[in-house]
């Protein structure tokens, strides 16, 4: 029983850092595809990261600890938040520290740390992305806070597990508008969040559209390799959160083998799925201009506050 | 009908109503909104069905089902044809894009996002004690038919191009339609009629409007208007 | 019993030293003569503050202390906790303003007046929740304006800006007493006593309009002492202004006893009331909230920002006070308690990362001379313990974990969402909104300190200042790291605190919530379910970090790190003048929050005389002003200097006609009573 929950905190920490190369180079061969390329491959990200773990690493001139310590402070961020949300188990010995806003919180540590380092580095492109970035992460706040207020409402509780527990005894909760607005409010707030596209431009290094890209336009190496890890956790990370509170079914709520077995292979057909859907739409979309983001994130926003509202004034839950 | 189903249908037919009303103050492609607006004609559609269905109410359904032909299918081809002949002669001129969208709005996107948030909320002050005198699913559901009602004001309000305003007016229009239906399970049949031949009327007479304003300024933006004050 | 008499009694009698001290000892004994003595008032306190927290209770009365009613003194935990506050910030900061004022020179906060009034000022803090009549409340709650008052006014000599800012100050801190006046006095009348106790049992007794007016009024008043929005305006003057101690004192102590005094008479003396009330404070606290970070972010003076920023952190508690007495008043008394639990605790907080902060600003206001953000940079290098405590106050600031401010605004977080468990439409109508805007002050927030840290400490030095900047002395680092220890302590393990929050929190009426306990490590709510364990947080993150640093060392081969050039697009090393500074950082926020603050641009271009289109010079002017100031002081300044031009014409200059003014307003007095009466 302890042993599974353990295992289970372990699998999640494995399955969000080794999977989250894998999901980035799936999304990119989908783009790829779509785009009639045939694409670097699924396992180019981790090619990537080993030949940049084996360089030298480098400090540029004048940056201080702060740029040093951020890459491993947003990969622990984010390992910290793999190990609480119950992308596995509910039923694991971390379950009752997985608070939603713990979660989020730690997700904005991990910005505001990179956001630091680019500050760090006393150059125009890295304060650009630390300014724009801090910006796009201020606006996504209300957002994310009034989805977990929606979502806790039902449950009657921030506590993740038990959310999940609660959507997956009562799928009703789900289908209801309140559960639909508050995905559709999360999904564009995790899109903020990692970068994607009507955001951000993963793929871009032109001054005028990058924002997460000018922040970490100095690292290399080791470095390097730690900061696209991490934004590729964060990815994972988000969409397996997005994945399990919105589609529950699968995710282990007893401490069996068995169960933990099912639940990893579906966390994957899950996590491909999304991959692949949010490729094939990034292919369509393009990116909006910085100062049209607010307008995303107020919409967001508006459709989160419907979700809290609908929440009570459709199924009279007061 | 079973009384757990009915209730998710209903709710999520409010959802999808009211969704409708916020994505039209938010995209700003005059296209896409009369798009939308016809996805809030079946929504509205759906609704009355629904709530027929659960009363076995066969006129209900009836209504609902004209209403969905109205509002989903022959409103949107009206707007749709007066689009496409106002770009389609402004495209001589090479300005069809700054026609075919809402690009200035009075008040910016987001701050009008924001204000129908704070309507949806009043919206819902509003229709409380409504809502406790008989809370029944519909009932319960009645601030959406306000909300809309609101939100469609605003968009009347805030957008300058024609079309915007005569979507903002079947907004409204909607929005009433919806809180007869929520609050009294539908007003008679032959109001209904009434009401929805008004409606089309209405936008037939506001179709020759902007091809007359079309004509006259060259443009449909509405505060161009001003100049016949003087 | 007897611990919180002898220590009030010592408070009071160092402070007296300390005051006779400030004016006779010459400047090199005097400033840390003083600072040892106001660090005893400081101890003084806090001692009283504990005992009364661990539960004890004390009251007296001094009949021949004030005249008429005598002074009536009552200690119970709710004061013991803004005691315990203020004692504890006093201690650090006096010890911090010894290595300040040291080596100063015998001016500014060396001089005798300034190190004469430190200590009362330091005294009064920590005394005036002890008073438990009107006359003695008021009585100290002058004393404490008039100190800051001639504090504030400290450094007068070396800027002009700084009499400015003592007028506005002057004149805000005494309409707020002329409302706590009229608002007390009218309360005494109706309840017919003036001592605390009175005002408690006969509050019943009052009518419910005058009990609003008594709260409205009441509440302005203590509003603008805590610098909420709209009456802030003195804040974001006096506090920059203001000798960096006394800065922090303010921030971290004074602004706390607004929140009192609104604690105390809301819940305590009228005995709660109506939805509107609380409503109303919601709406002030969220006004707050909002609209003091923004003035954060668009700052690019340090100390302005920080006093921003306690606007801020003073709305995010007003919210929690605000939501405590809405779900009073709909009866539902555990989540009125946790509300209540969660704004006090913020209020321990902000006072212990907001006195961090000051401390830290004006480490480098002393090494460097400068506030503006702009010409800072590159601190860290020559500062590091400063900017590292910097850092640590920030992240106080910013509500992330494991920082201490999180852990109260988490609280905060849970009893406004459970809170729709209560019923009534307002409820449910500000509650989200409440939410969305403590998110949207938090998310800005974090802008804000990124700012301040990244712009201020980071990076390169942007002028000659901040590159000749030497670290701090030692006694003031010594004070700046207990004040580090403080929130370190709050951040990790808040437990500590759980007790003595409880009391204060049963002090007012409402049931102890339990919130803040467990063997001093989780917070918990017992009515909704839902943990957070601050050290939990902090352990993993610490341990994932080791994690994140050391499993690539073993992968990749271990080599040296080798320094670079900065990447320079092939145009020559950046130089300072190209990073970006606290001005552009804000730019992006300050767009699309363009319709909220306004900002006034101008460019002036002068061309050459020769040609119109040569141009010589480009002036560009921008400026971010506080727009609520503008809208609503500016036209209330104006009619009230047209009221005094058109008065001026009633002085004609002789002495006989001001004597006839005199003897005609007696006469007309006379008349109105014998006609009246």
């Amino acid at each position: 029983m302890n042993a599974v929950g353990y295992t289970a905190v372990a699998g999640q920490i494995v399955a969000v850092t080794a999977g989250a190369p894998l999901l980035t180079g799936w999304m990119r061969q989908v783009r790829a595809r779509l785009e009639g390329r045939a694409g670097a491959g699924v396992l180019q990200p981790w090619r990537d990261a080993r030949k940049l773990l084996r360089k030298e690493p480098i400090t540029p001139a004048g940056t201080g600890p702060a740029f040093r310590a951020a890459p491993a402070l947003l990969v622990a961020t984010t390992v910290v938040t793999a190990a609480l949300v119950p992308l596995l188990s509910t039923d694991t010995p971390v379950s009752g520290h997985a608070d939603l806003i713990v979660v989020v919180s730690l997700i904005a540590l991990g910005t505001l740390a990179l956001a630091l380092a680019g500050l760090d580095t006393g150059t125009a492109f890295g304060g650009m992305g630390a300014s724009r970035e801090m910006t796009v992460a201020a606006l996504v706040e209300p957002t994310i806070l009034l989805s977990v207020f929606a979502l806790s409402i039902p449950a009657g509780t921030t506590n993740i597990p038990a959310i999940v527990t609660g959507a997956v005894d009562e799928p009703a909760r789900l289908a209801s508008p309140a559960g639909l607005l508050a995905v559709a409010a999360l999904a564009v707030a995790v899109l903020a969040e990692t970068g994607r596209i009507p955001v951000d431009n993963p793929s871009t290094h032109l001054e005028l559209t990058m924002i997460h890209e000018a922040m970490v336009l100095e690292y290399a190496g080791p470095d390097l390799a730690l900061v696209e890890l991490g934004a590729q956790m964060r990815l994972t990370l988000l969409l397996g959160l997005l994945s399990s509170l919105f589609v529950p079914w699968g995710i282990a709520t007893t401490g069996s083998w068995a169960a933990l077995a099912v639940a990893l292979v579906l966390l994957a057909a899950k996590l491909v799925l999304l991959g692949a859907v949010l490729a094939a739409a990034e292919v369509f979309w393009a990116k909006v201009r910085l100062f049209r983001v607010p307008e995303l994130l107020a919409g967001s926003f508006l459709l989160a506050l419907l979700a809290v509202t609908a929440s009570y004034f459709l199924t009279g839950a007061s | 009908m079973n009384g757990g189903l009915y209730t998710q249908l209903l709710d999520l037919a409010c959802g999808l109503f009211l969704l409708a009303a916020v994505l039209v103050l938010w995209v700003r492609e005059l296209a896409v909104i009369v798009r939308i607006f016809a996805l809030q004609g079946i929504a509205l559609a759906a609704l009355a069905v629904l709530l027929g269905a659960h009363e076995q109410r066969w006129d209900l359904i009836g209504v609902g089902i004209g209403i969905g032909l109205l509002r989903a299918g022959v409103l949107p081809y009206l707007m749709r044809r007066a689009l496409a002949a106002i770009t389609a002669d402004r495209q001589r001129y090479g300005t069809a894009v700054a026609e075919s969208r809402e690009t200035q709005p009075l008040v910016n996107v987001a701050a009008s996002l924001l204000t129908a948030a704070l309507l949806t909320l009043l919206a819902y002050a509003v229709a409380r004690p409504l809502t406790e005198l008989n809370p029944t699913p519909a009932t319960r559901a009645l601030p959406v038919g306000l909300a809309v009602v609101l939100i469609g004001f605003f968009v009347l309000v805030t957008r300058r191009r024609a079309l915007a305003q005569v979507v903002g007016f079947l907004l409204l229009d909607n929005g009433i339609t919806a809180t007869a239906f929520l609050a009294t399970s539908g007003v008679p049949l032959i109001v209904e009629l009434g009401v929805s031949f008004d409606v089309l009327l209405a936008v037939l007479v506001l179709q020759i409007l902007t091809t007359r304003m079309r004509e006259a300024f060259g443009t449909t933006d509405i505060d161009d208007l001003r100049e016949l004050h003087d | 019993m007897s611990l919180i008499p002898a220590a009030l009694a010592t408070a009071t009698a160092l402070a007296g030293a300390g005051a006779l001290a400030g004016c006779a000892l010459p400047y090199r004994q005097r400033v840390p003569v003083v600072g040892v003595l106001t660090a005893g008032v400081g101890a003084g306190g806090c001692t009283a503050g504990a005992a009364a927290l661990s539960g004890s209770r004390w009251s007296a009365a001094f009949p021949g202390l004030l005249p008429l009613a005598g002074a009536h003194v009552a200690v119970d935990a709710l004061a013991g906790l803004f005691m315990a506050v203020a004692g504890a910030v006093v201690v650090a900061v006096a010890v911090y303003g010894i290595g300040y004022a040291a080596g100063h020179g015998a001016h500014g906060l060396g001089s005798h007046s300034a190190q004469a009034v430190l200590p009362l000022f330091a005294l009064t803090l920590v005394l005036v929740p002890v008073a438990a009549s009107v006359s003695t409340f008021l009585a100290l709650w002058e004393v404490m304006a008039l100190a800051s008052l001639l504090l504030v006014l400290a450094e007068h000599r070396e800027r002009v800006s700084v009499r400015q800012a003592g007028i506005w100050y002057a004149v805000m801190t005494h309409l707020g007493l002329v409302l706590l006046l009229a608002g007390f006095a009218l309360f005494a009348a109706q309840t017919g006593g003036e001592t605390f106790a009175a005002l408690r049992a006969g509050a019943h007794t009052v009518s419910p309009a005058v009990r609003g007016l008594v709260f409205v009024l009441v509440m302005l008043a203590f509003a603008s002492k805590a610098g909420a929005v709209p009456l802030h305006a003195w804040l974001p003057r006096a506090h920059p202004e203001a000798p960096s101690p006394v800065s922090a004192l303010m921030s971290a102590a004074m602004v706390n006893l607004g929140i009192y005094g609104l604690v105390r008479t809301g819940f305590d003396l009228l005995g709660g009331g109506p939805a509107w009330w609380w409503l109303g404070l919601i709406a002030v606290g969220g006004a707050s909230a909002v609209y003091g970070i923004l003035q954060a972010a668009m700052a690019s003076d340090l100390k302005r920002l920080l006093a921003y920023s306690t606007s801020e952190n003073i709305g995010l508690v007003l919210i929690g006070v605000g939501a405590s007495g809405l779900f009073a008043a709909y009866g539902n008394r555990p989540l009125a308690a946790l509300a209540l639990a969660a704004a006090l605790l913020h209020v321990v907080n902000h006072a212990a990362f907001k006195a961090l902060l000051f401390c830290a600003a004006g480490a480098v206001l002393r090494a460097t001379g400068l506030r503006d953000l702009d010409r800072m940079g590159g601190l860290r290098a020559p500062m590091p313990v400063t900017a590292g405590l910097f850092a640590l106050g920030a992240l106080g600031a910013v509500a992330l974990p494991p920082g201490n401010g999180f852990v109260s605004e988490w609280l905060l977080l849970q009893s406004l969402i459970h809170g729709l468990a209560v019923p009534g439409v307002a409820v449910a109508v500000v509650l989200p909104l409440s939410v969305a805007l403590i998110a949207l002050s938090a998310g800005i927030a974090a802008a804000v300190f990124v700012k301040a840290l990244g712009v201020g400490f980071f990076a390169r030095p942007r002028s000659t200042q901040a590159a000749a900047a030497k670290e701090a002395p030692r006694l003031m680092l010594a004070a700046m790291a207990l004040l580090g220890a403080g929130c370190a302590a709050l951040a990790l393990v808040p437990g500590l605190l759980g007790d003595g929050l409880d009391r204060a929190v049963d002090a007012v009426g409402l049931p102890g919530s339990g919130a803040v306990s467990d063997g001093g490590l989780k917070v918990r709510l017992t009515d909704v379910s839902a943990t957070l364990s601050p050290l939990w947080v902090a352990a993993a993150l610490t341990t994932a970090l080791a994690l994140a640093v050391g499993l690539p060392r073993l992968y990749g081969r271990r080599r040296r790190r080798v320094n670079a050039r900065l990447w320079d697009c092939g145009g020559g090393a950046p130089t300072p003048r190209m990073a970006y500074t606290a001005t552009s950082f804000a730019e992006p926020l300050q767009r699309v929050f363009d319709d909220v603050l306004a900002p006034e641009q101008d460019v002036d271009v002068t061309p050459v005389r020769e040609s119109a289109y040569l141009v010589e010079r480009v002036r560009f002017q921008h400026r971010v002003p506080d727009r609520i100031e503008h809208r609503l002081y500016e036209p209330v300044l104006r009619s009230l200097a047209g009221a005094g031009q058109a008065a001026r014409r009633l002085a004609g200059g002789s002495v006989h006609l001001y004597l006839g003014y005199g003897f005609a307003g007696l006469v007309v007095l006379l008349l109105i009573l014998a006609v009246g009466w």
